[in-house]
């Protein structure tokens, strides 16, 4: 386009905390064109993967994203454990769920903050984290570090909750529900915040199917698909249903991530209350030999992890596919219709995670 | 109206939600990851936690009845603790303290008049 403009959106822009890029092609004030160049952070994980010992591997995958970190180790353990044929211990699952749902609640406070300060909403954005920082203070107290927690072990976990440290957890998170129930109403209410969000950036359900969108990028145009109903850990037996709202837009996609912030925070509770007494872990002998597939649900969408063996302690092939990778697509799918000012804002609601898009 | 002076009276009032960090840091969490050491009284230098380490910072050099640390290759993981069957690696939940040098811990088997572990060396 000759009379066009072209604008770099990014690598470096406030609304994103990580680096990518999109080449933005306007006419006047509307994108006609979005083009993505992504490579910024590439660390060669996957090769790395291949050169660790599998089962020095779970920290490493841990170091993938620095925000679901340890739903990376968990896909990671769950695709070695279905390789080596083994099946972590029932408390060992449950105690899965309880650091697995507060990961997820403090990513999606996270973003939820972040969106805030896209909207220049500083106050909420600190609101927000402040409630954040609390579950951050569950999970140094419970696993001993803030975020990448090193949990996951192959064949269980490595750390135990105890009667005090649940106590702890049962007294916290009825307090943080109502503290983020008042923000999360004052954002999503809030007229400004509608008059941004509402009708922007929408994908229909079945453009967002086609182009294979997960999580709640997915959910949020009215689809229920969540992996957690696949049953890993110990999803089978814990009662849940998956946030949907119907309109697509990036106030659909928050309202999704808020509502799984009360899901999320019930998931915990349900699972110190039923958590069995038990081993920890199961000890095992061998190497993997054999090829497996893990799929969770990481805060982003659907986590694939795909495991080969070849018998050796090494691994012949370690396949990471992350969810902002499957969103992008979608995202950049919609940009061409939107106002520039908007960019911002619809390129966020997709909460894209570029360290694991790139690993 | 009234709603918001109840807000702005609360925030008058009520303590600040941060902590006044260098002045009063706060207390680290009894099960907290943090300093690694070893003590070697029943240490056999077999090397499992050299093993196990992700990162290679341990270096067991059984010769001469050595570990060698490199703490700022650690991460904390804890991994060597579950593989010292000895009990000759702690973790304890402070915080390493900021250093200029990266050193390298040189930790040996304790003589019965000299206690003096570790020692602390730059390469």
């Amino acid at each position: 386009m000759s009379e066009g403009t072209s604008v770099p959106f990014g690598p470096q822009h406030p609304v994103l905390p990580e680096p990518i890029q999109l080449r933005i092609s306007l006419e006047d004030e509307n994108v006609v064109q979005a083009l993505p160049a992504l490579g910024y952070v590439h660390r060669g994980i996957e090769k790395a993967g291949e050169l660790n010992d599998f089962q020095q591997n779970v920290f490493l995958v841990e170091r993938v994203c620095g925000i679901c970190s340890s739903i990376h180790a968990l896909a990671y353990c769950l695709a070695v454990e279905a390789v080596l044929g083994l099946e972590a211990p029932k408390r060992a699952s449950y105690l899965r769920v309880v650091w697995m749902e507060l990961h997820r609640i403090h990513s999606h406070l996270l973003y939820l903050g972040l969106l805030a300060e896209a909207f220049g909403f500083e106050s909420l954005f600190m609101e927000f984290w402040r409630v954040r920082e609390r579950v951050m203070d569950l999970l140094e107290m419970t696993a001993g570090n803030r975020v990448i927690i090193s949990v996951c072990t192959i064949g269980g976990v490595r750390r135990d909750i105890d009667a005090e440290q649940a106590r702890a957890i049962r007294e916290e998170l009825p307090k943080l529900r109502d503290e983020a129930r008042r923000l999360v109403d004052s954002l999503l209410s809030d007229y400004t915040v509608r008059q941004r969000t509402v009708g922007k950036g929408t994908i229909p359900a079945a453009l967002a199917l086609e182009l294979g969108a997960v999580g709640p990028t997915l959910r949020g145009s009215g689809v229920a698909q969540d992996m957690r109903m696949a049953g890993y850990a110990a999803y089978g037996e814990l009662e849940f249903r998956p946030v949907t709202f119907p309109d697509g837009d990036t106030y659909s996609r928050t309202a999704v991530r808020a509502e799984e912030v009360f899901q999320s925070i019930d998931l915990v509770l349900a699972a110190l209350d039923n958590l069995p007494e038990g081993d920890l872990k199961v000890g095992f002998k061998g190497r993997p030999e054999g090829a497996a597939l893990a799929r969770v649900e990481a805060p982003r969408g659907e986590l694939i992890y795909m495991v080969v063996g070849n018998g050796t302690k090494n691994l012949e092939r370690m396949r990471v596919r992350v969810p902002t990778y499957a969103n992008i697509p979608a995202l950049l799918t919609v940009l061409p219709g939107c106002e520039f000012a908007d960019v911002p804002v619809v390129t966020l609601s997709i909460d894209p995670c570029i360290s694991c898009t790139e690993r | 109206m009234a709603r918001m002076l109840r807000s702005v009276l609360h925030n008058a009032f009520s303590k600040p939600a941060t902590r006044p960090f260098p002045e009063a840091p706060r207390a680290a969490f009894e099960k907290a990851r943090g300093l690694v050491t070893f003590d070697c009284t029943d240490c056999r230098f077999c090397g499992a936690c050299a093993l196990k380490c992700p990162t290679g910072a341990i270096r067991v050099v059984r010769e001469e009845r050595k570990i060698l640390f490199e703490p700022f290759k650690c991460i904390v993981c804890g991994a060597c603790l579950e593989a010292c069957r000895f009990g000759s690696v702690q973790m304890g939940p402070e915080r390493r303290k900021p250093v200029y040098e990266k050193p390298v811990e040189v930790y040996t088997k304790p003589e019965a008049d000299k206690p003096a572990t570790p020692q602390d060396r730059n390469e």
